[in-house]
């Protein structure tokens, strides 16, 4: 026996006064891993409902169920996901794929109840005491089921476009429109945000799958503008989407338009059908804009007697005679108009109601008129010096740039407003300018500051990437003259504030800073109004008027039995919500026209 | 590793190399060549110890790909060789006279992926999945979701809401007829 043999017994005192590695009491406390799978948590402030969780789960353990408290809003559904810990295997692909990282789990484990049922709950609702455990699963920060960046859209590089009214956006390839595709989950929070309601799950799933005729009879389900809406549909079902919490909002926009680009013309007529058999009711709609033409297309397919006036030579109204070129190019919102025309509309162009033909001769002529005239009268300033010819109002010039008449192109500019008509207008100008003088000098004043704009941010970025001066905080005071009565630009002073405490309009400036922006041309980008001269001395005192909108029922059925009015003239402000009143009123109309079999 | 490959080259028909890390690497190799490959790396190049046996179901490719992970203790490197076959009647000659262990990842293959090792010993018995009636379940297309549905009962009480015809019920009642 040696001596290391007598001592080794007594080497192990020396763990004597070391901290246990066992459990004290192992019936009382028995914490979990660090990152065990425990029962859940989902944190109120962050889920947005939109069951992908219960999606996912291949137990059919979760159920989605309203919640008291929690209404339903814009992005979120209300529901709240309770789970059923007898299904429940524990597995975290709920965690894993939660599009807010709201749902995770605690490292508790231990629970103990004689009531079964008390082992279905709505984390996050029901109260638990491991609620507010630190410890347990979450999804790596990095790693997600889905791709949050969103496959980016091939576009004109700015040097390209300087001098170009070529459309920017190239649109989805095929393989890139599957992948963004495959990036939506089909929650269908998306729905309830659009004005129109569009089955936009549905569709993107048109996509994943490649099924495109599918895709154009759900688009035109809801929306015969498909190519309009597919370019330059405002998008707040984007601002929607449960993907955005965690990266990219899908890009549901180009996947419309990515649909409608791959079904020719002949094909979307063939798949719609033809419209019903003819009722023998004659509908006369005055403008041929989305909202007027949405109504005209639904009540054709309904078996109508449709007729268009429209005062211009082409239609579309305010997108395609206030939408420059490049944004949406005249042969797309051709094709819409098309496949509204082949279901039987009739489209009189030039003809302007109040001039051409009056508004009595349109109710004695028809059993209903749909007044749908937008807003194609710019506001004015009201500035000393803004009744000067060389001030003028941003939807006259853009009109003037669609009917291809002549402009004299100023070799500077000023123009006032900070919403997309005045991108819209500076941007055209400066290609006008770089095509006639190679040189871009347009500035841009805003009332707002950079972080009210009311522009899309990507037109404020793309006009900075087309050279457009941007100046924020600007209030426009004068529109300076010399004394030969040339115009010499625009006199603005920094904005301090736009509202005062009730919220009303009411600007307040700094006179000490005062600034004088050269332009041999100023133009008014701060708002339109409808021209409602159309109505008549008679018909304007008849009917009944609210804030100097003309007044309609939710259906859009105004104090005239016989008128409806539709689109940006009564509601606004974009395509998308032009559309869905126009369903609107053409369900109103035809409800009207067919009382009996509407009733039956 | 490389020379590994390269010297192994010599001796047998291989397929891709993919060196992972330093003492990480995968050789891909017909089924036809694997057992002799295993047999000669076990006894001439020093992988004594079967890690571990496992397989990917490969759906779209209509194919089963086996992977076999052995160590070599003495040199502190891992080496996978893989397999790919066919997923239809999948089928893959038994290891268990090199490693006796692998008996039972071959039986967890079976029961797990259907693949089938004539001559390994105890191949049908139940693994862990006892009265297994259902196709075998790390398959790809075999659906847990209507697995789940069509043996466990529904609790009473259950009741669920799609996201998107609660909004629409909440949220358009009162805007006219869209």
């Amino acid at each position: 026996m040696s001596i290391s043999d007598v001592l080794s017994p007594f080497t192990a005192w020396k763990n004597l006064f070391r901290d246990p590695v066992t459990i004290k009491d192992p019936l009382n406390e028995r914490p979990g891993a660090a990152r065990y799978r425990g029962f859940h948590k989902n944190d109120m402030d962050k889920c947005i409902g939109c069951g992908t969780c219960e999606t996912i789960c291949q137990n059919g353990a979760i159920d989605m169920l309203p919640v008291d408290g929690i209404p339903a809003v814009q992005g979120d559904s209300g529901l709240r996901p309770r789970i059923d810990y007898g299904r429940c295997c524990w597995c975290a692909l709920c965690v894993d794929v939660c599009m807010t990282g709201s749902l995770t789990m605690s490292n508790e484990y231990k629970w103990v109840e004689s009531d079964p049922d008390l082992f279905r709950f709505t984390p996050g609702v029901d109260k638990k005491y491991w609620d507010n455990a630190e410890l347990g699963y979450q999804r790596h920060d990095e790693k997600h089921l889905m791709p949050v960046a969103r496959e980016e859209m091939p576009e004109l590089h700015p040097e390209a476009r300087l001098d170009s009214f070529v459309e920017i956006v190239h649109g989805y390839s095929i393989a890139q429109a599957k992948l963004e595709a495959d990036r939506c989950v089909s929650c269908g929070l998306c729905i309830a945000t659009c004005p129109a309601h569009m089955a936009i799950p549905d569709y993107i799933k048109a996509v994943r799958d490649g099924d495109y005729e599918r895709g154009v009879q759900l688009l035109y389900a809801t929306n015969p503008f498909s190519q309009v809406c597919g370019r330059v549909c405002t998008h707040r079902c984007e601002d929607s989407c449960a993907a955005r919490h965690e990266g990219d909002p899908i890009a549901i926009r180009w996947l419309k338009r990515h649909i409608i680009d791959q079904v020719p013309q002949e094909k979307v007529i063939e798949l719609i059908g033809k419209p019903a058999a003819p009722t023998g009711k004659k509908v006369a709609i005055i403008g041929a804009g989305p909202a007027g033409l949405t109504a005209a297309f639904d009540l054709a397919r309904l078996g109508h007697a449709v007729t268009v006036y429209e005062a211009q030579a082409a239609g579309g109204g305010m997108t395609r005679y206030g939408i420059p070129e490049y944004r949406l190019p005249y042969d797309a919102l051709d094709k819409d108009i098309a496949v509204i025309t082949a279901m039987g509309v009739e489209i009189k162009y030039n003809h302007r109601v109040g001039t051409d033909i009056a508004m009595q001769q349109l109710e004695a002529d028809y059993d209903a008129v749909v007044l749908a005239i937008g807003l194609h009268q710019g506001r004015s300033t009201r500035i000393p010096g803004s009744d000067h010819p060389q001030v003028r109002k941003a939807v006259d010039l853009l009109r003037q740039i669609t009917a291809g008449e002549t402009i004299d192109v100023p070799k500077s500019m000023v123009v006032i407003g900070g919403g997309n008509v005045a991108m819209d207008i500076a941007r055209s100008m400066a290609r006008l300018q770089m095509q006639h003088y190679g040189e871009i000098r347009v500035t841009l004043t805003a009332l707002e500051d950079k972080a009210h704009f009311l522009a899309d941010p990507v037109e404020i970025k793309e006009s900075l990437e087309e050279q457009i001066n941007i100046l924020d905080s600007r209030g426009p005071q004068a529109c300076v003259i010399d004394d030969n009565g040339k115009l010499l630009g625009l006199k603005t002073w920094k904005v301090l504030s736009i509202f005062d405490a009730e919220r009303r309009f009411a600007p307040k400036y700094d006179p000490t800073d005062e600034q004088l922006h050269e332009g041999e041309m100023i133009v008014e980008a701060i708002g339109q109004m409808a021209d409602v001269s159309l109505l008549g001395e008679a018909l304007t005192e008849k009917l009944e008027w609210n804030r100097g909108r003309i007044q309609i029922d939710p259906n859009g059925r105004t104090s005239e039995n016989w008128l409806w009015s539709a689109g940006d003239c009564v509601k606004g402000p974009d395509v998308i919500n032009a559309v869905a009143d126009g369903h609107r009123v053409a369900t109103s109309i035809h409800r009207a026209l067919t009382p009996q079999e509407a009733t039956a | 590793m490389q020379q590994l490959y390269d010297t192994l080259s010599q001796r047998f028909s291989l397929g891709e190399f993919t060196r992972q890390r330093a003492d990480l690497a995968f050789i891909t190799v017909g089924a036809v060549r694997l057992h002799a490959l295993l047999r000669h790396l076990r006894d001439q190049e020093g992988f004594t110890h079967l890690v571990l046996l496992t397989a990917v179901d490969w759906l779209e490719d209509g194919q089963f790909q086996l992977t076999y992970l052995l160590n070599n203790r003495a040199k502190c490197q891992d080496l996978g060789l893989r397999v790919m076959i066919a997923r239809d009647n999948a089928s893959m000659e038994s290891i268990h006279d090199l490693w006796a262990a692998a008996a039972t990842y071959q039986r967890e293959l079976r029961e797990m992926f259907g693949i089938d090792f004539p001559g390994s010993p105890r191949l049908m018995d139940d693994f862990i999945l006892e009265g297994w009636n259902a196709a075998p379940p790390y398959r790809r297309d075999f659906d847990t979701l209507e697995y789940a549905r069509a043996t466990y009962r529904e609790r009473p009480g259950r009741e669920t809401r799609d996201p998107a015809a609660h909004m629409k019920q909440q949220l358009y009642g009162d805007k006219g007829d869209v």
